[in-house]
């Protein structure tokens, strides 16, 4: 049962999905996936049906995950809310949220000043429908491309492809440099591609879906170059992962995606297979140290698990706790809206209760934005796996 | 290679008590499910065996498990099994403090939102009908813009049922002011009665339409934890009883029960793979080596020591329907059935007959390993659980969580 079949009429109607949807639980305006989805898509198929609470799905993907039928609920939402948008105009505030790579761009030239420019117009921004209270992220002083053009890294015959991402690229790049310095401990170097763009969520998110679209031709011919000539592409953020290799396949028809998403890895999954196959560089060094862990929806949405869990669980002192808490409620961008805001928190309330709960003040995760609302909403230091298997690489040889 | 002593497949009541009784035994676990099961839909209570053929009532559990025909899969499990595993079952759930009352040897009749009685074993004590049993005055209580929970229609039905004809009954409502929005559900109410406002607010409503000491029959919407701390909570304000009565989907009883078990599994360090869709197995020697899950991106491969096979019937996709076969995918296991199609249903709906086609199946040996037509065990380390067995229609006899729990016990206990 391949999951890129978009058929409403495979839902029993047996209301999991509802049990399941986070946004349900906070919000009574949203009417549930299972009636936004697959109910009224077999209306949408027919005419023209307008549902107005269809834009509270956040595209976290939850009732794809308890469906018991394989119904891929949210890209109904996401292809429906599309269609909404094809004779309508956007609003300025879903363009800026939705083109964060192009506003990055603009700002590249002088990240201080964009970041001092950001804070001066969060009450502009809250004008146009951005919360003033939402986390939203700063500027790195420098990319993660520029950093990488100069890097020295040692060169081996094993290589793997970079795909960084807007968040890693722009906001986080620290992520990316980890990725690099683990991948070269294991003998293995890295190449990133200059034309890779966004890869679209953030789009499809706000209904900007030709866009996406545009994104996803470019990228899936690279990445397709790539993996034709026999090199595995590894990318550090799920929803990126989850968009490259499912998304695409659910919301287009794009030739080639099928093949080169054999070889697309995450980070943590791809140093698990190294490990299986005695591969993996297991100098690690012992940290003695204590961390929460939260598992970001579209990780477990992949069907691989929890892989950076057990990558951890390989580094000697590290006391890994999986807060199994549910979804952080910023689903992307989503939690960044003025009207979203509140349900976000509330989605994200029982996570930040567990984290706090736990005494522990550093939380791991590979989601980017699902770093920003925990540190936010929990008041804790947050970090990608990677950074520790890095850190435990540098411990061994101290 | 990572190599576990068990795969479980399937995240359903069966896969999940397999799963639990493995980490009991000290095994490690990995449980690969796809969607969440069906206790949400509505698995909250425990059947063990409900009616007989002919559509006859078991005087009780116990009674009933001794009339099982040859095939059923209670009759390779045995009884001292199935005693143990609802005992094992029992004692996670008193553990994780959502205790369940009830036992083999009686049948417990709970009210339905239509007003009618159903034959179970095990319920959670939300839905105890002790006092109600005991009552001469009865209040049934609904909630404005509740949809499926009726009050009258459940006090109407109630005189014509012989045992609760003689009672008086009363029917109040109280408005949770949740009609803003959505239409409202149960698990709406249940999340209003989670927060400690909602409740409040319920109890300050309640006290104005019921009297103390009542007892007072109410939709499932006692909280969504697996705990009886709102049951308690509002209990001890009101100074009544509260029965549940079993409802439609979505299942707050079985929501509970679901969570708790999966907290259960994770504290004890199961591995849960989620979205797994499992395709296909590699066998060597009558031996399974690995299953293979069959993912949007790539296949992944699972290697345990033991596998338990417990992803469901034609529901489930743990069997798939084709005209005049039965195919099992993931090992291509042989499934008897008869090769016109038309005899596989029972075209009378309301029949005391069970369907042909629920008791289509996979066909096993005491240990639950999977049979051949000549009845030799086919893979010595397979172990198969739950509504993928033949021989038994859950719905027509009420035996659907008796069956899961039993066999998938019996799988773990076996490998």
């Amino acid at each position: 049962m391949k999951k890129h079949h978009n058929n409403p009429d495979s839902c029993t109607a047996c209301t999991v999905c509802i049990a399941n949807c986070p946004v349900t639980a906070a919000t009574r305006k949203f009417r549930g996936p299972k009636m936004v989805g697959p109910t009224l898509e077999r209306m949408r198929l027919s005419q023209d049906d307008i549902e107005p609470s269809l834009e509270y799905c956040s595209n976290c993907k939850n009732c794809d995950m308890s469906c018991p039928s394989g119904v891929p609920i949210s890209t109904l939402n996401m292809l429906a809310r599309a269609k909404y948008f094809k004779n309508r105009k956007r609003s300025l505030r879903d363009w800026i949220l939705s083109h964060g790579e192009k506003m990055a761009k603009l700002s590249a030239a002088t990240p201080g000043m964009a970041n001092f420019g950001m804070k001066m117009s969060r009450g502009i921004l809250k004008k146009i429908g951005i919360s003033d209270k939402a986390p939203l992220p700063a500027y790195a002083s420098k990319s993660f491309s520029k950093l990488f053009k100069n890097l020295k890294q040692t060169s081996y015959p094993d290589k793997v492809v970079f795909y960084p991402g807007c968040f890693i690229n722009y906001n986080d790049p620290q992520v990316g440099m980890d990725f690099v310095a683990v991948m070269q401990a294991n003998k293995l170097e890295v190449i990133v591609e200059e034309d890779f763009v966004c890869c679209g969520s953030p789009l499809v998110v706000n209904g900007f879906l030709d866009e996406a679209e545009e994104n996803a031709k470019q990228n899936v011919q690279i990445l397709k170059k790539w993996t034709d000539k026999g090199y595995p592409i590894i990318t550090c953020c799920t929803s990126c992962g989850l968009m490259l290799k499912q998304e695409y396949q659910e919301l287009f028809h794009i030739e080639g995606v099928a093949e080169y998403a054999k070889h697309l890895y995450d980070a943590d999954e791809f140093l698990l297979d190294l490990h299986d196959q005695g591969r993996l560089n297991t100098n690690f060094g012992t940290l003695n140290e204590k961390y929460m862990y939260h598992a970001p929806c579209h990780l477990r949405a992949q069907g691989m698990g929890l892989p950076g869990v057990e990558l951890l669980a390989l580094i000697p002192g590290l006391d890994v706790q999986d807060a199994d808490a549910g979804c952080c409620g910023i689903s992307g961008n989503y939690g960044f809206k003025d009207d979203k805001y509140d349900i976000s928190m509330e989605i994200g309330s029982g996570l930040f209760k567990a984290i706090k709960d736990s005494g522990r003040d550093t939380v791991v995760s590979e989601c980017g934005t699902c770093r920003l609302q925990i540190g936010h909403g929990a008041n804790v230091k947050t970090l990608h796996p990677l950074t520790l298997v890095r850190k435990s690489y540098e411990a061994y040889h101290k | 290679m990572r190599e576990y002593d068990i795969v479980v497949i399937g995240g359903g009541l069966a896969g999940l008590m397999a799963a639990a009784a493995a980490t009991k035994r000290g095994k490690k676990v990995t449980l690969l499910s796809l969607g969440s099961g069906t206790l949400t839909i509505g698995g909250g209570i425990v059947d063990v065996m409900g009616y007989l053929e002919g559509g006859i009532p078991a005087a009780t559990p116990s009674a009933g498990l001794l009339q099982v025909g040859e095939g059923h899969p209670y009759k390779k499990i045995g009884r001292p099994a199935i005693e143990e595993s609802i005992r094992f079952f029992k004692e996670i759930c008193e553990q994780e403090g959502y205790s369940y009352i009830g036992n083999l040897d009686k049948t417990q009749w709970i009210p339905t939102a239509a007003g009618t009685l159903k034959p179970t074993c095990l319920v959670p004590k939300t839905m105890d009908t002790t006092e109600l049993k005991k009552a001469d005055k009865v209040t049934v209580l609904g909630f404005d813009a509740l949809k499926d929970f009726y009050p009258s229609l459940i006090a109407k039905n109630f005189k014509k049922i012989p045992a609760f004809a003689q009672k008086e009954y009363e029917v109040v409502m109280v408005d949770p002011k949740l009609s803003e929005g959505r239409d409202v559900t149960a698990l709406d109410v249940a999340r209003w009665l989670d927060t400690e406002e909602g409740l409040a607010s319920c109890i300050e409503k309640m006290r104005n339409v019921i009297d103390s000491g009542s007892v007072v029959i109410i939709p499932p919407v006692l909280g969504t934890r697996p705990d009886y701390a709102v049951k308690e909570k509002l209990e001890k304000a009101l100074g009544c009883h509260f029965i549940e009565t079993a409802s439609v989907p979505p299942s707050i009883t079985g929501l509970r029960l679901r969570t708790m078990l999966v907290r259960y599994l994770k504290k004890n360090g199961v591995r849960i793979v989620e979205q797994a869709i499992v395709a296909k197995s590699i066998v060597e020697d009558g031996k399974c080596v690995a299953v293979i899950t069959e993912g949007v991106d790539r296949e992944r491969t699972y290697y345990a020591k033991s596998f338990i096979l417990a992803n469901g019937g034609f529901y489930g996709g743990g069997l798939l329907a084709e005209p005049g076969k039965v195919i099992e995918p993931i090992f291509n296991l042989p499934v008897e059935a008869p090769t016109d199609h038309e005899l596989w249903a029972n075209y009378s709906l309301f029949s005391s007959e069970a369907q042909p086609f629920a008791k289509l199946g996979l066909d096993v040996d005491e240990k639950m390993r999977p049979l051949d037509a000549n009845g030799k065990v086919l893979l010595n380390n397979v172990y198969v659980a739950g509504r993928n067995l033949r021989g038994y229609d859950f719905s027509f006899e009420k035996s659907g969580n008796g069956v899961a729990i039993a066999s998938g016990y019996q799988a773990a206990m076996s490998v």
